[in-house]
C-alpha cells in the first residue's frame, strides 16, 4: 500500500531546507503564478474546488472559512498553527524542520488569497529549534522577493512573524492561540464572534493548521478540481498520519484519504506489531478520540468513514497499543495529559479531569472500588458537551471508550487489586 | 538583561502590531539569559511593556516553560506522553534521576542538570523522546543518555578548566 506524497513530495531531498535547493525542486513556482497570475479570488475558488478540510483536528472546510471574511475593509490577519500538542501527532513538526520553505509557501499564498498583509506562525515552545529554522528560511525568502513590501514586483506586501509560545496545549484551540499571541494567559475565547469577524487583535483573522496551509501549494499547481479528485467529496486529498506506539516502524506516512485502511496503515506501512505481541487497540486521530478495537481495523482513512466506526480522524495521530499496554495505565497517563492542561477556566473540566485522574490512580495502584467503573463513566458524563471549549470532550474519548472496550481489563483490576498483566514489560 | 539582550528587547517591543504581544517573546529572552524569570526581571519586564508586575506574573504562571527557580546549564526533558511511555519513558527518567541523585524537576547541585518530565514534544514516532535545551534527541536509550551526560560532563570540565586558567 503506497504513499501518495504531496505534502512529502521533497521531504527526504536533501538540502531541502535551503532555498537554492527547494528551488530547484519548483520551490515558489505556486506562490509566483499565485500572486502575478491570479486574483486572490481565483485562489479562493481553487481551494473551493479542491474540497480541502483543515487539517488541525476538526476538519472543517477551508475555502469556506476564508470566505466567511467579511468584506469591509478592515486589516485581516493569517494565523498558522504550528502548535501542534496533541499527544501522538507529529506531522506538522517534520515539515517545520525539515521543508520549512513548503510551509512558508504556503503560508504566503494562503495570506494572499484572503488578503492578509501580516500573517503569522504561532509554534509551541517545544519548537525553539523549528523557530530558528524558519527564522533562517524566511530571511532568505525575503532577500529573493517572495515576503516583504513588494512581492515579486506584484505590489503586495506579505510579511511572516514568527512567534514562540511557551509549553500549554490549550494554545492549540484556536481562540486561546489568539489570546496567547496577544501576550495573554492563553483561555478559550467565547464562541461567537468567530476568529472570521473578530480574531486577532479583534481583526477579521483565519486560523489554519501547518498542514492545511501547506496543502494550499499542491492544490493551486495541480488545481484543485484535480486535488478533488483524490479521496472522496468530504474526504479530498491526501493526508499526513503519525503512527506512534507498540509498532515496528513508527513514522509520519502521507496517504490518499479513504484508498487507504487503518490496518493497512498500521500492518503495512508501519510494519505490525512488535515481535510476538498482539494490536488490540488503536487510536486514529490523536489522544483525544474513542478507541478502535481489531474488529474495526479495517476501517478507510477518512473523516466519514471514521466517524461512522465511532471515532474521528482528529490531527491523524495514530497511537497502536498492543497486549502488553495496560488500557489503565495508558487512560491514566492521558487524563493526566488532560488534567494538566485544563486551563482552568471552566468547572467541569477542571474539576472533572482532577477527580477522573484520582480514580483512575487508585484503580492503577490496585486500589480500584466496586463502584469505581459507574463513577468514572458518572464524571464523564458530567463533562461531556458541558465544558467551554472541546478540551473537555478531548479528555475523555479515550476513557469512555476504554471502558466499554476493555470493560474487564478495567474490571480485573479492580478485583485482582492489580493489572491483569503483570509486570508489563517492554 | 544584559546589554545585548535589551537591545533584542528594544527590536521585539516594535516586532508586533501590538505592543502586547511582545510578553511572551521578552519572557523567552529572559528564560534565556537566566536560566529562569528571576522576579526583578518580572519587574523589568513589566516596566517594558508598561504593564504591572501581577499582569507578567498571571501570564507568566500560565506557561511550563517559564520556570520560576534556576535550571541547570542542561535541562532534560524527558517525554512522559502515551507513545514514549508505551515504549520506555519511565525507565529514561529513573535512569537520570539515580544518575544524577536528583528528584523530578530537580537540578544538580552543581548547576549542570535539571530533569522534568513533560508532555508529548510531538516526536512521537522517534518515541522516546527527549528535548535537552529544547533540542530534540529521538530514540533515546539509557546508554545515549549516558553518553550525552559523559560528553556534557567532559565540556564543562575542559571548559572550566580554562576558565580557571584565566
Ligand atoms: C484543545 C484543542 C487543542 C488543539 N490543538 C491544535 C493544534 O495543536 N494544532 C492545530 O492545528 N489545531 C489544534 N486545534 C484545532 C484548532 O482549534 C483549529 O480548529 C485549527 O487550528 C483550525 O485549522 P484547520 O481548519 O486548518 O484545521 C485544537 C483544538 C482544541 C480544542
Ligand atoms: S474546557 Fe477546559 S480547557 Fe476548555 S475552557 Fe474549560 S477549563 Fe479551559
Ligand atoms: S508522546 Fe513523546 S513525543 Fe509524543
Amino acid at each position: 500500500m503506497p504513499e501518495t506524497r504531496l505534502l512529502f513530495r521533497d521531504i527526504d531531498v536533501p538540502g531541502i531546507d535551503r532555498i537554492d535547493v527547494y528551488e530547484q525542486h519548483g520551490g515558489y513556482e505556486t506562490l509566483r503564478k499565485a500572486v502575478l497570475d491570479m486574483t486572490p479570488d481565483a485562489v479562493l475558488a481553487e481551494v473551493m474546488a479542491s474540497n480541502l478540510r483543515g487539517r488541525g483536528g476538526a476538519g472543517f472546510p477551508t475555502g469556506r472559512k476564508w470566505s466567511f471574511l467579511p468584506k469591509d475593509g478592515r486589516t485581516r490577519y493569517l494565523v498558522c498553527n504550528a502548535d501542534e500538542s496533541e499527544p501522538g501527532t507529529c506531522k506538522d513538526q517534520e515539515i517545520i524542520y525539515k521543508d520549512p520553505h513548503l510551509l512558508i509557501e504556503g503560508v504566503a499564498t494562503s495570506a494572499y488569497a484572503i488578503g492578509a498583509e501580516d500573517a503569522f506562525i504561532y509554534l509551541r515552545g517545544e519548537f525553539k529549534v523549528g523557530f530558528e529554522i524558519l527564522e533562517r528560511a524566511i530571511a532568505e525568502a525575503h532577500a529573493k522577493g517572495y515576503l516583504g513590501d513588494n512581492v515579486l514586483g506584484s505590489g503586495r506586501r506579505i510579511e511572516i512573524t514568527l512567534y514562540l509560545g511557551a509549553g500549554a496545549y490549550i494554545c492549540g484551540e484556536e481562540t486561546a492561540l489568539l489570546e496567547s499571541l496577544e501576550g495573554k494567559r492563553g483561555n478559550p475565547r467565547l464562541k461567537p464572534p468567530f476568529p472570521a469577524t473578530a480574531g486577532l487583535y479583534g481583526m477579521p483573522t483565519v486560523v489554519n493548521n501547518v498542514e492545511t496551509l501547506c496543502a494550499v501549494v499542491p492544490i493551486l499547481a495541480m488545481g484543485g478540481q484535480e486535488y478533488a479528485k483524490l479521496g472522496t467529496e468530504k474526504s479530498a486529498g491526501t493526508k499526513l498520519f503519525s503512527v506512534s506506539g507498540t509498532v515496528r516502524r513508527p513514522g509520519n506516512f502521507e496517504v490518499e484519504l479513504s484508498k487507504v485502511t487503518l490496518r493497512e496503515l498500521v500492518f503495512d506501512l508501519a510494519g505490525g506489531p512488535l515481535e510476538g505481541r498482539e494490536i488490540k487497540g488503536i487510536i486514529p486521530g490523536g489522544s483525544s478520540v474513542p478507541i478502535l478495537t481489531p474488529e474495526k481495523f479495517d476501517t478507510p482513512l477518512d473523516y466519514e468513514s471514521l466517524a461512522a466506526a465511532g471515532t474521528m480522524l482528529g490531527s491523524g495521530g495514530v497511537i497502536v497499543l498492543d497486549d502488553r499496554s495496560c488500557i489503565v495505565k495508558s487512560t491514566l497517563r492521558l487524563m493526566e495529559f488532560y488534567r494538566h492542561e485544563s486551563c482552568g477556566k471552566c468547572t467541569p473540566c477542571r474539576e472533572g479531569t482532577m477527580w477522573l485522574g484520582q480514580v483512575l490512580e487508585r484503580i492503577e495502584a490496585g486500589l480500584g472500588r466496586p463502584g469505581d467503573l459507574a463513577l468514572l463513566a458518572d464524571l464523564s458524563e458530567n463533562i461531556e458537551g458541558r465544558t467551554f471549549c472541546p478540551l473537555g470532550d478531548a479528555a475523555i474519548g479515550v476513557l469512555k471508550s476504554g471502558l466499554q472496550l476493555y470493560h474487564d481489563e478495567y474490571q480485573a483490576h479492580i478485583d485482582q487489586g492489580c493489572c491483569p498483566l503483570g509486570e508489563v514489560v517492554r | 538583561m544584559n546589554a545585548e539582550n535589551l537591545a533584542k528587547a528594544q527590536e521585539i517591543l516594535r516586532r508586533f502590531p501590538q505592543k502586547s504581544s511582545a510578553l511572551i517573546p521578552l519572557l523567552h529572552v529572559v528564560e534565556e539569559e537566566f536560566g529562569y524569570i528571576p522576579p526583578e526581571e518580572v519587574a523589568n519586564v513589566a516596566d517594558l511593556m508598561g504593564v504591572t508586575e501581577a499582569y507578567v506574573e498571571s501570564v507568566l504562571s500560565f506557561y511550563t516553560l517559564f520556570h520560576r527557580q534556576p535550571t541547570g546549564k542542561y535541562l532534560i526533558q524527558v517525554c512522559r506522553g502515551l507513545s514514549c511511555q508505551l515504549l520506555g519513558a519511565d525507565d529514561l527518567s529513573k535512569f537520570l534521576y539515580e544518575e544524577l541523585g536528583v528528584q523530578r524537576n530537580g537540578t544538580t547541585a552543581d548547576g549542570m542538570f535539571t530533569v522534568e518530565e513533560v508532555e508529548c514534544v510531538a516526536l512521537c514516532k522517534n518515541a522516546p523522546a527527549v528535548q535537552i535545551n529544547l533540542a530534540f534527541y529521538p530514540d533515546m536509550t539509557k546508554e545515549k543518555l549516558q553518553a550525552f551526560l559523559e560528553k556534557a560532563r567532559e565540556e564543562v570540565r575542559s571548559g572550566a578548566g580554562d576558565e580557571a586558567a584565566l
